[in-house]
């Protein structure tokens, strides 16, 4: 209640200084790499320049606020903790760094920018989200520092080139998207070829060829070459997972193994190469760039597999009021490969595939008489609670931030597994 | 392992390496060539065994860049190429149609991230930066090639920045990742880039002559493909600078064939073939120029390679097909 009034208390400072004013970090534990709640007042006269220029924020008046915190209990602060609110401010800063990294020379190419940037707040930023609070997660704090000068600029620079990787993440999911969902497109609309609709897929493809080579030129910047074969890895792993996807034998597609590497591939890939890429960048030890990996890793998979549920569930508890857009575009999910285990006839009907909608209605009964959903569900369990398990294997800290955002961490965990939409 | 897997990706692989044939390898052929050009030679050496492996890792290291442009270029190809067929064949949607474009598109993405990787293995970030602006610019050729206004269609410099794009940025930039790669100064590095820059522009301005006249010196014998995709090139914007009512023409669009003819017969009366062709020598002498200026060496492979270079810079222009 306090923390929850403190916080907003501080999001309205930072909205009223974030432009034009600039504050220097005055406590080492607001300098740099700390981000709690909306602590980001970025100078609006700062140049947008990617990801090599460096910013000066901090409010003094979170200092005393801290001291506040500090006394409260701590059920308190994991009540009125959301993951996202954590970095909200910083999110925008990266989007608005996003948009100045996209900008084409051509103007039809920067309407694909703008589609870029839909989608990213259709997507509630997932993915920037979880490599901020990794990034947090895992400071490493200067133990005795020279002089606050050098602390600072260090751990500014530090959390700037963080910020990159969950800009060159997100460009390089949408490019994917781009790539992906256009091309669906064509599908559905059945090839009918007006101008535009050539146009359109044309643009699509190379906007996110666009997008990929922004990334690249951005991740080049890091100077690090160890994180630009992380990245590049994740390109060719999405690839890899969208053939996979489109190119199956009758076999393969009745594979859970082949559904959950295609599943690592298109999914949990790219975020657990950036919490990996996350960890490098701060100079973290091999087993902690390991756990974070995991983390990412175990997060997109249960992500995806509550992702198959909920387009058979939809809002509703019960079946068949979900979209079922995947069992529709004949993607067979896990809730079916489960119900395929208890029921081997279905595999006829899937094999049969689904462009016969009556075939939907099989499916969905055996699905319904199955433990498939259940089952599904518990796998998701699984891999959420493999990713708490890693957050909490991370060396120990006694660092607030560095607390409360692994906290927010464990509670993604469990968001990927209640949600329901 | 993917190729294993999907044996879809397996053909559009093997169209990689049949266009490679048929380019004749035009860009791998110019880089390694510039590779030894630009050879820096160890002078005292400690003992052969060092000289060599240094020499010979930097060697793999410079034909990665090679095969990196070549993944490159083949996966804009792939991208341009087989969506301009959905262009043409008016969207038949049949599934092979459809899976044809999405495998296109993917197959150009596998090589993108295979290009990718490689980048990163050769841990020389500027170099990743040089190739990656080069995905950049093709993009933004293209883009700029689909998305003209009429003024824009009928300007030569607009015409030359995008040829500049699609064409000469990938040699021009992959000729200085070379040089950057032996650790050659900036000003040999510039070299380089002037060298494959200009190469590209004269390949391109003779390209658009040779689809008006094709093997014969006369015109209309050309597969007059870019005229007919609506692609406004070098000859015909010199002709419009002498016969104003060319344009009249132009913006009426090619898709009526009697344009086309027309358009043939203001470029007969026009000194628009030989214009592009002096532009083309232009640029041929800029690129040899670059050569000459690199600094000495008398070294016999390298004489060899930069003599090479040079007649590089005479065949663009003198070729026939």
């Amino acid at each position: 209640m306090l923390i929850y009034r403190g916080l907003s208390r501080i999001s309205r400072i930072s909205k009223k200084t974030s432009f034009g004013r600039r504050w220097l970090p005055s406590h080492p534990l607001l300098s740099g790499a700390s981000h709690s709640a909306a602590a980001a007042a970025a100078d609006s006269s700062v140049k947008v320049l990617g990801c090599r220029e460096a910013y000066s924020w901090s409010l003094p008046a979170l200092h005393g606020i801290r001291h506040q915190i500090h006394h409260q209990s701590s059920s308190v602060i994991e009540e009125q903790l959301d993951p996202f609110s954590l970095v909200a401010d910083e999110l925008s800063i990266l989007a608005k760094r996003l948009r100045s990294m996209v900008v084409a020379e051509v103007p039809k190419l920067a309407s694909a920018a703008e589609y870029f940037f839909k989608m990213g707040v259709e997507g509630k930023r997932f993915r920037p989200t979880v490599l901020l609070l990794m990034a947090t997660a895992l400071n490493v704090r200067v133990p005795e520092p020279l002089h606050d000068g050098v602390e600072d600029a260090l751990a500014t620079e530090l959390r700037t080139r963080q910020q990159c990787i969950a800009e060159i993440t997100e460009m390089i999911h949408v490019a994917s998207l781009l790539h992906d969902d256009v091309l669906d497109d064509a599908d559905t609309r059945r090839g009918i070829g007006s101008l535009n609709f050539v146009m359109g897929n044309k643009l699509a493809v190379l906007a996110g060829d666009f997008l990929l080579s922004r990334a690249c030129v951005a991740l080049a910047s890091l100077k690090n070459t160890e994180v630009v074969t992380l990245l590049a890895t994740v390109v060719e792993h999405l690839v890899t997972g969208e053939t996979m996807q489109m190119t199956t034998s009758s076999d393969q597609r009745c594979s859970m193994d082949y559904y959950m590497q295609k599943t690592y591939y298109k999914t949990a890939s790219l975020i657990s190469n950036s919490c990996k890429a996350i960890a490098l960048l701060a100079g973290q030890t091999a087993e902690v760039a390991i756990l974070a990996f995991d983390y990412g890793k175990n997060l997109g998979l249960a992500y995806q597999l509550i992702d198959d549920v909920l387009d058979f569930t939809g809002t509703s508890a019960s079946l068949g009021k979900g979209s079922l857009s995947d069992i529709r575009h004949g993607i067979i999910t896990a809730p079916i490969l489960f119900a395929m285990e208890e029921f081997p006839q279905l595999r006829t009907v899937v094999e049969q595939g689904f462009e016969d909608s009556s075939n939907v209605d099989i499916a969905l009964e055996y699905l319904g008489k199955s433990r498939g959903i259940q089952k599904t569900r518990e796998l998701a369990v699984k891999h959420a609670n493999l990713a708490a398990a890693a957050i909490d294997s991370l060396p120990e800290n006694n660092d607030e931030d560095v607390t409360k955002s692994r906290r927010a961490l464990l509670d993604l965990t469990h968001r990927v597994i209640t949600r329901n939409k | 392992m993917v190729i294993a897997e999907v044996p879809k990706l397996a053909s559009a692989a093997e169209y990689f390496f049949k266009m490679g044939v048929e380019g004749k390898r035009f860009r791998p052929t110019v880089l390694l060539l510039m590779a030894t050009a630009l050879n820096v030679r160890v002078p005292e050496p400690l003992h052969d065994g060092v000289e060599d492996a240094s020499a010979t890792e930097l060697r793999t290291r410079q034909q990665c860049i090679a095969e990196i442009t070549e993944m490159i270029h083949v996966a804009s190809l792939l991208h341009d190429d087989v969506l301009d067929d959905a262009d043409t064949r008016r969207g038949i949607g049949s599934l092979n149609f459809v899976m044809g474009n999405k495998l296109a598109v993917l197959a150009g993405d596998f090589l993108l991230s295979r290009a990718c990787v490689a980048l990163a293995s050769l841990k020389n970030t500027e170099v990743v930066t040089l190739l990656a602006t080069v995905v950049e610019h093709l993009v933004t050729g293209e883009t700029m090639q689909m998305t003209t206004s009429s003024d824009q269609r009928c300007s030569m410099d607009y015409y030359m920045q995008k040829t500049y794009y699609k064409t000469a940025s990938l040699i021009s930039n992959s000729c200085k990742a070379i040089a950057l790669l032996a650790g050659q100064t900036a000003e040999v590095a510039i070299l380089a880039f002037d060298y494959g820059k200009n190469l590209g522009l004269a390949y391109q301005l003779i390209d658009d002559v040779l689809d008006f006249t094709g093997t014969s010196a006369s015109l209309g014998k050309g597969s007059l493909s870019d005229i007919r995709h609506g692609i406004i090139t070098a000859p015909i914007l010199f002709a419009m600078e002498e016969f104003p009512q060319l344009r009249t023409v132009v913006e009426q669009g090619f898709e009526d064939s009697s344009n086309v003819d027309i358009a043939l017969e203001y470029l007969g009366k026009s000194r628009g073939i030989q214009k592009t062709r002096e532009l083309a020598v232009k640029h041929a002498n800029l690129a040899a120029a670059a050569i000459d200026s690199l600094p000495e060496n008398n070294d016999e492979d390298v004489t060899k390679s930069r003599r090479a270079l040079l007649d590089l810079t005479h065949r663009v222009i003198t070729r026939n097909k």
